[in-house]
């Protein structure tokens, strides 16, 4: 067996005792291959998960859960300029990003 | 990184919320773990250039507070693992993702692969990484 990160998920378990994602709209800073964001995904009325990886962008939109309902958008992108306009987002989550 | 922090201020709503999920500055604890026990058997060690990245990490937090960008409303730390079958899976890992950030040094790995072979069958390696998770409100 390969590498097991955070099996008793306590990440998530500590992000959900800090901000409820229900029917909120996320930006996620620097999502990697979206670990943290198919965790809390299904619940948001939108997410839009980030990072300047390529690669790792690539992982995070093949894998995703079959569980998850929801579209959750990855683009590949920079924090520097974000291209949204102001006031988009309930919650910003910058996930080992800062 | 205040930059990329003020235009995250600016896409979130009125009194919209921001959580920094991050590793803190201190060394990972490496131990052998099986459902009986676990040891300690070192640590792996940060390298300057991530002590820096941490620090300004921090200084920017400190700098979103300080211009009344976001006022703190919670936070807390917990611990993070990392679990592999092997001490040889564990460095391999190591070597490849985390070059630049930190190193196991050899004596380490030693004493790792020679607690790991006395240990329960089911022994397993795990890095325990200090996290920090905190709740900002945007002001203004």
């Amino acid at each position: 067996m390969s590498l097991q990160k955070d099996p008793e998920q306590t990440e998530i378990k500590y992000l959900n005792k800090h901000v409820n994602f229900k029917h909120k709209r996320v930006l996620e800073i620097g999502c990697g291959e979206g670990r943290l964001t198919w965790e809390y995904g299904d619940s948001a009325d939108l997410v839009v998960a980030f990072d300047p990886d390529f690669d790792s962008i690539r992982v995070a939109t093949v894998d995703r859960p079959t569980y998850v309902d929801k579209e959750i958008y990855f683009p590949c992108a920079s924090s520097t300029n974000l291209p949204f306009s102001k006031e988009t987002f309930d919650i910003a989550l910058l996930s080992w990003s800062l | 990184m205040v930059h990329a922090l003020n235009e995250i201020r600016r896409v979130l709503v009125p009194e919209g919320i921001l959580i920094d999920l991050r590793p803190i500055q201190g060394n990972r604890l490496i131990e052998v773990v099986s459902i009986r026990k676990s040891q300690e058997v070192g640590t792996l060690e940060d390298f300057d250039v991530r002590l820096a990245d941490l620090k300004a990490a921090n200084a920017a937090i400190e700098e979103i507070k300080n211009r009344g960008w976001f006022v703190m409303e919670k936070g807390a730390e917990f611990g993070l693992h990392y679990y592999w079958d092997t001490p040889s899976e564990m460095k391999e890992f190591m070597d490849t993702e985390w070059e630049n950030s930190r190193k196991l040094e050899d004596s380490v790995y030693q004493v790792a692969q020679s607690v790991w072979a006395a240990s329960d069958g089911d022994a397993r390696m795990r890095t325990r990484t200090r996290m920090l998770i905190t709740r900002w409100k945007k002001l203004g």
